[in-house]
């Protein structure tokens, strides 16, 4: 596209506000390899936004700091690296859940695109799920519906047409979906819905063409976040509902506080 | 608190000590969580990645080389470009959804969130002292998490002039910044 390639080093305060894209991001760091004063350079550039950072400090929320301390504990940590001249600068990308193997990654660049998308969903996901201690892929492995959903879980993830969506529910939270027409299933967690009081649950909708037909209740949130729970069955041009029901009824109790459109 | 402490904090964290873990999250979080806010907006995603940021450091302690800069600037360089990664990998599947969730934001929007929350003065006179230009460009990188290609569609200026901007912006503000500390 660009016939000639402008001077790498010009690219140090766009690489400094991370203000490039993932292509040129490596590009710099190649160069950054074999360049001592940018190294220099970028380190002073770093002091620079490291304050632009603290400008806008703000408390986290409550009790965020604390969950973060009780997944450290269980959080292997990285050996030292051996000592290179820009590791300081090559910032860990999300990583893949040790015990979730995706298979090879293909070699077609867009479907490689797709796989990393997927793998960085997936990290979300179980990431997510592990932090709030619902979903355990551990070593111990029990064949049984758990482990089965677990898998089916991971096999919309990381499905080739996995598409992610999120959405604000009603009055309050965040509803993320993954979904993947290809398994008609999606993937869905929930953070920040106002709690509810006992004996009503969160329902799951899937509403469309072949009629509308309930998915299944939330579990109860742990730290204001639920696990990934699983809805089979999608079909096209189907919505997705969430409301409130009474425990045991397969009657809504409430008005949608969302109604998401599927459609891609 | 002393850059020094958070260093030889990070330097007990790779060891796997929890207490000094613990020290590190007190030192950064606000830090982390600020600038993690600023660019992802969305308030519970912006905890969220405030968590991976955290646990990364945890993870990665070992990595950080205390000759390469400061321990801050260590902590707020993975914050910042997991913020810009979550941010950017949301306006790709807003875009491919073709839902108007998240439109490109001007730089006046931009620039009033920031400038509300500025509250260390010499941030704001230094960023004041930049030229119109090298300002806009270094605030839509940082706090928005525009690449150089958005920053000069959104100002109608040529990617070369933006890239050269932020980067004798950015040698500007550390001057400012730098200078009596």
């Amino acid at each position: 596209m660009r016939p000639r390639r402008p001077d790498p080093h010009t690219l140090a305060g766009a690489y400094a506000l991370d203000a490039v894209t993932a292509a040129n991001r490596a590009r710099f760091e190649r160069h950054l390899a074999s360049c001592p004063a940018c190294a220099g350079e970028l380190a002073e550039f770093g002091e620079a936004t490291a304050r632009l950072a603290a400008a806008v400090a703000a408390d986290p929320p409550g009790g965020l700091v604390q969950r973060v301390v009780v997944s450290a504990a269980r959080t292997p940590q990285l050996p030292p690296a051996a000592a290179r001249p820009s590791a300081r600068w090559r910032v860990p990308h999300a990583r893949q859940p040790r015990t979730f193997r995706p298979g090879r990654l293909p070699a077609h660049p867009r479907q490689r695109l797709r796989a990393r998308l997927a793998l960085a969903l997936a990290a979300v996901f179980l990431g997510g799920a592990a932090a709030s201690g619902a979903i355990a892929l551990t070593a111990e492995h029990r064949l049984g519906v758990a482990e089965l959903r677990e898998h089916q879980i991971a096999q919309v993830l990381t499905a080739p047409d996995a598409v992610m969506l999120t959405a604000r529910a009603e009055p309050r939270g965040t509803v993320t979906v993954v979904m993947s027409h290809r398994y008609r299933s999606l993937v869905l967690t929930t953070a920040g819905l106002p709690p509810l009081p006992d004996g009503r649950r969160y329902q799951l909708w899937l509403m469309g063409p072949s009629g509308d037909r309930s998915a299944g209740l939330l579990p109860p949130p742990h730290h204001g976040m639920t696990s990934p729970v699983i809805a089979t069955g999608l079909g096209r041009g189907d919505r997705l509902g969430l409301t409130v029901a009474l425990d045991g009824s397969r009657r809504p109790a409430s008005a949608p506080v969302l109604m998401l459109n599927l459609t891609t | 608190v002393p850059d020094a402490d958070l260093g030889a904090l990070l330097g007990e964290v790779a060891r796997g000590d929890q207490t000094a873990f613990e020290g590190v999250c007190a030192h950064s979080a606000a830090t982390v969580f600020g600038v993690v806010r600023s660019v992802v907006r969305d308030p519970f995603q912006a905890e969220e990645v405030c968590q991976e940021v955290l646990l990364e450091v945890w993870r990665c302690a070992s990595r950080f080389q205390p000759g390469r800069g400061s321990a801050m600037a260590w902590v707020t360089t993975i914050a910042h470009r997991r913020a810009v990664d979550r941010v950017r990998a949301e306006r790709r599947l807003a875009q491919r959804e073709q839902r108007a969730t998240a439109h490109a934001i001007a730089y006046d929007e931009v620039a009033e969130a920031v400038q509300a929350r500025l509250d260390q003065e010499r941030v704001r006179r230094c960023l004041g002292a930049l030229t119109e230009l090298q300002r806009e460009s270094v605030t839509l990188a940082y706090y928005g998490g525009y690449t150089f290609r958005e920053v000069a569609g959104l100002l109608g200026v040529a990617e070369g002039t933006v890239k050269t901007r932020m980067r004798d912006g950015l040698i500007r503000l550390r001057d400012c910044l730098g200078a009596g500390r």
